[in-house]
């Protein structure tokens, strides 16, 4: 079979072409002369006009993101290519989701952010280089730079992404005894904790720990790595062991928590040890097992003594005088607590002394002593008033209201026990007041002596106060 | 009676010949629908695409039968439109088919036919005449007519340009065959340049994991091996077997497990399926093997490569009923494997298809 002459195609030009072959259409200039021209006019254009050359028509014509990944693929990027169209693609499908969610949130498209892009072919580039020549450090390193460049709130699927490619390279990398390993480990823990998934990520810090353990591996800020791993074990430990806890699941928390200052103590950092012992020492009390949660609060507050850090101490002072409240020691607890107030107060940390005070007025209300207690909640209301935190205040108003009304119940009961004229003359004209009450001459001295004490209070207190006295008092 | 005497013909209707459009001497017999200027052109088409499509040409060529009512004409068009749309993605496919097999004198009738059908159906200026244009340019290059091609392809690309919206698809279909052209006049760069925009398309269009786009990765493959840069070509021909192998193994998956569920029953036999057309199927065949040559080559350095194509090839074999194919690469595997001592496991899974093709065999086909 001899040649197949094309098919002409619609252009008068193309069919004389296709024609010239048959013995019975006219000859025309030969094809090859034409494109030959062609190709010198392209030739021509291109050296002669800066800017016309094919490369840059294509930069104008294309879309930014479509140049890059042409750039890729041409240098035989593949891998690099693969992995930026699966992001790019992600991207988009997640901006459409976020728009039909909320008119208002716009997430620019990658397309407008060529510095990102930019970013990407650079690193990516590298690390694909680096992978063939199986240098898988520096693929590690690649990626992780591209982790570290997306670590904003919001790229964050971003850097996980690649904090999860940084993982499964790490675990080819055995040249550095681990430490690529353990820093994946930890990047794979922090991603677990802040999608909530406490448990695979205690997996993956205890991972972090075991393989820190007894290096002296630094990070680039200058930490050491097996302080940074004991640091998030023990936090993920603990908020493992709080849901654990608010499922009353005591013993499964107390066994994590034991897990948790063991490795603090292996740690060698005091404070971590005291703060361990402390979560511990809650969730004893939570238990109910008193005798144990003292003794573990007792080393909290010998470490924070030696370390003389005042505001541990008191935090371990106000938890041992729960446990001890707990355990109907009042008297101890009051010590424990007067101790806290006082360590607050020479450190002026006002909230410290509001929960106190207001835990010693609740013993003493709950002795029986109210005299002591509205003086203790009085105290707390003050200090809140200081700080101007209204849902505090008003937390306050209500105890010392509650106080205050258990201190004058005695002496309403006693009048109106008595039944005799006088008695009712006084609660009449208290009725009125509303303020005063007169003190019953029949009633004991000392307990008159409180009540005058108690009126001493500003005036403008004793406004907002009476209506919720008469009010908590109605309730009793 | 198959010559005709252009004289002869009543006056203001001429007939041109299929092919390459002169006038016409003779007319095919079996259809007297179709003309061609002489012996050979009759020949060549007979063999490429006329032969299958004989019988349908007729209801195209003849004209409408007398219909009664508007209904009834209208319902006559859009039938005569649906044989024509077949007809073109059918003298598509063939041309295809030849074009995988390397057999690119035969593609040229072919794809002319589909050609002629896209104009009458859409009109000159439409972007489905690219597909053909670009078969007959790939048929071009195969016969080594460089200046031919190029003509063809500029076409493409001018009617691409100038339409707004062209299908992902048909982009990449076009960078590809430029690429081809590039490389078939050695320059490199804008080879290069045009395959990796026929990657970028094709992904756009099928993922970047989709066989439709290994077609791409091969070639820019092949530029690199040319170019002596092993490492980038080793990595990419990776990737392409990559690609075949997930996909001929889910309907290797696939096809196991059914045959697992239904294994008592009464010894049916399960039907293979590779779910490929024939022009795929050609073009995986070519596509693995030039792989497995170039692997073959340099088996001595990573023989688990070569294992890995030939096991794929195997797979593909088996799924196309090809037993006897099939069984002589899986030989080669497990000689391969046993030779250059690779793991138990890899040689389980070689003697395992093995003799799944041997029981294959065995069963003759009913």
């Amino acid at each position: 079979m001899t040649t197949l002459p094309p098919l002409p195609a619609p252009r008068p030009k193309l069919t004389s072409l296709a024609r010239q072959k048959l013995p019975c259409s006219p000859t025309s200039i030969p094809r090859s002369q034409l494109i030959k021209e062609k190709e010198d006019i392209d030739h021509y254009l291109e050296v002669n006009f800066k800017g016309l050359s094919k490369e840059e028509v294509a930069a104008y014509q294309n879309s930014y993101t479509k140049n890059i990944c042409v750039d890729l693929l041409r240098d035989g990027y593949h891998k690099s290519f693969t992995e930026l169209f699966a992001l790019m693609e992600k991207w988009e499908a997640l901006r459409e989701r976020a728009r039909s969610r909320s008119l208002l949130w716009s997430q620019r498209p990658l397309e407008e952010q060529p510095d990102k892009l930019d970013h990407f072919y650079y690193y990516l580039t590298r690390a694909e280089v680096a992978e063939r020549k199986g240098y898988f450090e520096d693929v590690y390193n690649n990626l992780y730079a591209l982790a570290c460049y997306f670590n904003n709130s919001e790229d964050k699927w971003v850097r996980n992404h690649f904090y999860e490619r940084c993982f499964q390279i790490a675990q080819l990398i055995k040249i550095d005894g681990g430490k690529k390993e353990a820093e994946a480990h930890g990047h794979m823990g922090l991603l677990f904790e802040e999608d909530g998934q406490l448990l695979e990520a205690a997996e993956h810090y205890e991972a972090f720990h075991q393989l820190t353990q007894g290096r002296i591996w630094k990070d680039e800020t200058g930490h050491f790595l097996n302080l940074l791993a004991c640091e998030s074990l023990l936090r993920t430990y603990r908020l493992l062991s709080d849901t654990m806890l608010e499922n009353k699941d005591y013993k499964q928390a107390i066994r994590i928590l034991i897990k948790a200052s063991e490795i603090a103590k292996e740690g060698n950092d005091k404070k971590m040890e005291g703060e361990a012992s402390y979560y511990l020492g809650l969730a004893h009390l939570a238990a109910g097992e008193y005798e144990t949660a003292l003794t573990v609060l007792g080393t909290y507050s010998r470490v924070s003594t030696e370390l003389e850090d005042d505001l541990n101490l008191a935090r371990a002072y106000e938890a041992i005088a729960k446990v001890l409240q707990s355990q109907k020691n009042t008297t101890e607890a009051i010590q424990y607590l007067k101790e806290v107030v006082n360590i607050a107060r020479n450190n002026f940390r006002s909230l410290d002394i509001v929960k106190a005070s207001t835990m010693l007025g609740d013993i003493y209300n709950e002795k029986g002593h109210y005299s002591k207690a509205s003086e203790y909640f009085q105290q707390a209301f003050n200090t809140a008033a200081e700080l101007a935190n209204i849902p505090l205040m008003d937390e306050t108003k209500v105890h010392y209201g509650i106080a205050k009304a258990h201190q004058m119940m005695l002496t309403v009961n006693s009048y109106v026990a008595s039944a005799d004229l006088p008695s009712l003359d006084h609660l009449l004209s208290w009725k009125e007041g509303r303020s005063d009450i007169a003190p019953d001459p029949v009633v004991e001295e000392s307990r008159r002596a409180t009540l005058e004490s108690l009126y001493q209070t500003s005036e403008d207190l004793e406004e907002e106060l009476d209506n919720q006295t008469n009010e908590t008092s109605a309730s009793f | 009676m198959n010559v005709i005497y252009p004289l002869a013909v009543p006056k203001g209707r001429r007939l041109y010949c299929e092919v390459c459009e002169a006038p016409a001497e003779r007319v095919c017999t079996a259809c007297t629908v179709t003309y061609y200027c002489g012996v050979v052109h009759q020949k060549a088409d007979w063999a490429s695409i006329h032969e299958k499509i004989c019988q349908l040409l007729i209801p195209l060529r003849t004209s409408m039968p007398f219909y009664n009512s508007e209904e009834e004409r209208q319902h006559g068009l859009q039938q005569l439109q649906q044989r024509q749309k077949h007809l073109i993605e059918f003298c598509y496919t063939v041309a295809q088919k030849y074009l995988f097999e390397g057999k690119h004198e035969d593609a040229v009738p072919a794809a002319l036919h589909s050609l002629r059908f896209r104009m009458n159906v859409y009109g000159l200026s439409s972007v489905e005449l690219v597909p053909a244009y670009l078969l007959l340019a790939e048929a071009s290059l195969g016969l080594g007519r460089i200046v031919q091609a190029e003509e063809y392809l500029s076409q493409a690309q001018w009617t691409v340009l100038k339409s707004t919206e062209c299908p992902n698809a048909t982009h990449s279909l076009l960078h590809r065959n430029l690429g081809l052209l590039f490389m078939a006049k050695e320059n490199y760069e804008e080879a290069r340049y045009h395959l990796a925009n026929d990657i970028y398309f094709a992904s756009c269009a099928f993922g970047t994991e989709n066989i439709r786009t290994s077609g791409g990765y091969f070639h820019l493959a092949n530029i690199f091996f040319g170019l002596n840069k092993m490492d980038l070509a080793d990595t990419l021909y990776t990737k392409v077997s990559e690609i075949w192998n997930k996909y001929l193994n889910n309907h290797y998956q696939a096809l196991s497990r059914a045959r697992i569920q239904q294994i008592d029953l009464l010894g049916k036999r399960f039907e293979t399926d590779t779910g490929l057309d024939e022009a795929q199927e050609a073009e995986a065949i070519q596509i693995l093997t030039s792989i497995l040559n170039i692997r073959e080559s340099t088996s001595d350095k990573a023989p688990q490569k070569t294992v890995f194509v030939l096991k794929i090839l195997v797979m593909l074999y088996y799924l196309m009923m090809n037993s006897s194919k099939a069984q002589e690469y899986a030989m080669r595997a497990f000689n391969l494997a046993k030779e250059k001592q690779l793991s138990v496991q890899e040689q389980n899974a070689i003697q395992e298809l093995l003799n799944l093709i041997s029981a294959q065999e065995a069963q003759p086909m009913t």
